[in-house]
């Protein structure tokens, strides 16, 4: 599945993304890596979600959350 | 280990946004800080001095940044600078509370080769969550000091320094006590030597690779000062560095090993974590208890309206409080120059030059001062307490019908502070796109300038309903910037993709020191426009309204002033503003806009404009030409939307680095301003 499905208080794993290179490279210094753990805290139904990445909260619109595949 | 005994010391400053680097930067500069861009580039630059056991150190805040690769201009700078020679040690500022995050920065810090000391803030939301650091722990793992500070608090800070001023010359980590598991997966034939040396040590292949790169490295570019650095960066395929020292060998770097990279420091920051946090019970943080409440599905967007409308009550009303005591001094002041100078015997000249022209025009500006400061000590507080990104989230589902980011909502939350600022904010934007419309409507969020030619007019016009009629200019420049975004989207084909990425920071009481320091500088900005542009601008106008094409005249239909605005109040009249002292004023409001309220003054001779009295001779002056409180409306909302001011037109160029972009926003306002105005006119003219 993809991130922007995640449920409000479940941890999913990062199986792999698809963004342009740039926002891709930010995520990974932000260590949204393969096989990281991502806590979904909120999520307001359209996909723009609050999620912490180890130890910090970011908030991400669906057109990155829509294209992050994750596994439970 | 002596300190160097050069004549000025530089300490860099370097962590992530949100680390609390500004703030810790601010308490030990205090107030003098001088600011400037970096070379070449739209990145700020601040500075600031400071003394510790006889040694004067330059201190240097480099951009907040997550990384040090190139590719954002922030990280470029930061890591060009901490490469040159011009610093000497680097304090870099990391977040107990996100160590995990944090420590990603600092292990790239560590592989530039300079002196570093972390100081480690934000200790106290660690103790709060009930878990410990080891600090005895972390420093021997990273191989540096590691000082807690409070940079709010302004606890630690001596020790910090005291730590900077013994590390200045060490060049490499001393005592490196890792303590891997050599036995496992983590054998290593590099163990010996490396995990020495360094403080972050990849696995063989990556290792393997180093030692064949420096050996090349070595030959062919002797300056190098940094082989091991380079190295790494040319397996990363970092483009600056690739360009500036290729290397052909093909065989090694045989693709880009930087994904590589990024995890192997990760894996080596979960083993800090596992061996320095204690107690590590998972308690859920404060901030998740009020997230869930300011971030809600649907009480977020009310509590957000209630917030912004505490600010206006804050500006308008509390503002207003103190306002009454400026004018009055104002006034007084007024009074004792004219009198001053009458019994000095000054010319009659020189009088009205000083009391109708200079405080007359600088005085109705400073009056504002109270309402500027409430407004920017509530928008300081939204900052620094942690909700202003909040708002980036909460407003990003309405801000994606209009094809925006709901990061482009703070830019123009700031917009009611002042437009520059607001503008200068657009950078952190996801794409071009987003900041290029970003700063085509922000101008039309209304700012704190524009207040005192509201608060004057409506005062005037509508006494009974002086607020509304404020309020709703501020309700009609948000609309006006949503619809033109909205007709924007509308006609854009390509797709837009709202990649909204921003950091949520854990909440936090604001420091005073912090938010004390913003707003004295906004405070500061304003004093000093209404020192050298209104003061300027009030002269000028003073002397065009004096003096004819004949010299010195007392009448005034005959000036050069009276002839400059008869000439452009063709363009104004059918907007109900076909009075020549006004559409001068509107001219002359290019240069600042509270420049309409000074030349307001001294083109009708008011003195004291903003007390009782003034106001009710200029609105017996202007009402006993037909102007109505229709008029008054119009001149408000033209006000509210033509262009803000010369220093905004200066930092659209800046930011868009493009003359035909900023002349076309400039002439795109005025459209839009003549246009809605025009439209009020008519229909509250059939209407009345």
């Amino acid at each position: 599945m993809t991130l922007d499905l995640g449920k409000p208080g479940s941890t999913y794993i990062i199986k792999g993304m698809e963004l342009p290179q740039t926002i891709e490279k930010h995520l990974e210094a932000l260590g949204m890596t393969y096989g990281t753990k991502v806590d979904v805290l909120n999520n307001k139904s359209k996909g723009t979600l609050i999620i912490k990445v180890r130890g910090t909260r970011f908030a991400v619109g669906k057109g990155i959350s829509g294209k992050i595949e994750v596994s439970d | 280990m002596t300190a160097v005994m050069k004549q000025d010391a530089t300490i860099g400053f370097v962590g992530n946004p949100n680390s609390g680097k500004t703030t810790l930067f601010n308490a030990f500069s205090g107030a003098n800080l001088k600011v400037a861009n970096w070379p070449g580039v739209t990145v700020e630059k601040v500075e600031g001095m400071m003394k510790f056991k006889n040694q004067r150190y330059k201190l240097v805040d480099l951009p907040g940044t997550y990384s040090l690769t190139s590719y954002t201009m922030e990280e470029q700078v930061a890591r060009n600078y901490i490469l040159s020679d011009d610093v000497d040690v680097i304090v870099d500022v990391v977040d107990a509370s996100s160590l995990e995050r944090n420590l990603y920065l600092t292990l790239q810090l560590l592989e530039l080769g300079k002196p570093v000391v972390v100081a480690l803030n934000m200790m106290d939301i660690v103790e709060k969550r009930g878990l410990e650091i080891d600090m005895h722990r972390l420093p021997e793992m990273l191989g540096v000091p590691v000082i807690p500070v409070s940079a709010r608090k302004r606890k630690g800070l001596s020790v910090l320094m005291h730590a900077v001023h013994h590390h200045i010359n060490a060049k490499h980590p001393d005592k490196l006590i890792h303590g891997h598991d050599f036995t496992s997966a983590r054998e290593s034939k590099h163990a010996h030597e490396h995990h020495r040396d360094y403080t972050m040590v990849y696995s063989d292949e990556i290792e393997d690779k180093i030692d064949l790169i420096i050996d090349e490295l070595r030959s062919r570019y002797p300056e190098i000062r940094n082989y091991r650095w380079h190295a790494l960066k040319l397996l990363e395929r970092d483009q600056e560095i690739t360009e500036k020292y290729p290397l052909d060998m093909p065989d090694v770097i045989d693709r880009s090993y930087e994904s590589d990279i990024i995890n192997e420091k990760y894996d080596f920051i979960s083993e800090i974590m596992n061996e320095v946090i204690m107690n590590r019970a998972e308690r859920e943080a404060s901030t998740d208890k009020v997230d869930a409440v300011l971030t809600n599905k649907y009480w977020s967007i009310p509590i957000f309206l209630g917030i912004i409308g505490v600010v206006f009550f804050l500006t308008f009303f509390v503002g207003d409080f103190f306002k009454g005591y400026f004018e009055i001094a104002i006034n007084w002041l007024g009074q004792a120059a004219a009198s001053g100078l009458t019994s000095a015997g000054a010319s009659p000249g020189l009088i009205s030059l000083v009391s109708d022209g200079i405080i007359a025009g600088v005085g109705s500006i400073l009056t504002f001062l109270p309402n500027i400061f409430m407004l920017f000590l509530a928008l300081a507080f939204l900052e620094d307490s942690g909700y202003m990104s909040r708002v980036a989230y909460v407003m990003d589902g309405i801000m994606g019908h209009l094809g925006l980011s709901g990061r482009a909502f703070i830019p123009l939350i700031l917009g009611f502070g002042c437009t520059v600022p607001a503008i200068m904010a657009s950078r952190a934007l996801e794409t071009k796109k987003d900041r290029f419309r970003v700063m085509l409507i922000t101008p039309f969020m209304s700012c704190s300038a524009r207040l005192t030619v509201y608060i004057l007019f409506s005062e005037m016009f509508f006494p009974k309903h002086a607020m509304l009629a404020a309020y709703s200019l501020y309700v009609i420049g948000f609309v006006t910037a949503m619809l033109v975004a909205l007709i924007i989207h509308l006609f854009d084909k390509t797709e837009t993709d709202h990649q909204l990425l921003i950091e949520l920071p854990e909440y936090k009481a604001p420091s005073a020191r912090t938010v004390l320091i913003y707003v004295g500088e906004k405070v500061k900005d304003y004093l000093s426009k209404a020192g050298t542009i209104i003061f300027i601008a009030s002269i000028v106008m003073w002397f065009i309204m004096n003096f004819g094409i004949h010299g010195y005249t007392s009448d005034v239909s005959m000036s050069i002033g009276a002839n400059i605005g008869k000439a452009i109040v063709p363009f104004f009249r059918p907007l109900g503003l076909g009075y020549w002292q006004l559409a001068l004023a509107l001219i002359a409001g290019i240069s600042a806009k509270e420049v309409v309220v000074s030349s307001t003054a001294v083109l009708y001779g008011v003195s004291n404009i903003n007390a009782a009295a003034g106001m009710s001779t200029l609105a017996g002056l202007l009402g006993a030409s037909g102007f109505t409180a229709l008029n008054a409306y119009c001149l408000m909302i033209f006000c509210l939307l033509y262009v803000p001011c010369a220093a905004t037109l200066a930092v659209i160029k800046r930011e868009s680095e493009s003359w035909k972009w900023t002349g076309f926003v400039a002439l795109f306002q005025i459209s839009v301003a003549w246009v809605i105005t025009f439209a009020v006119y008519h229909i509250g003219t059939l209407l009345i």
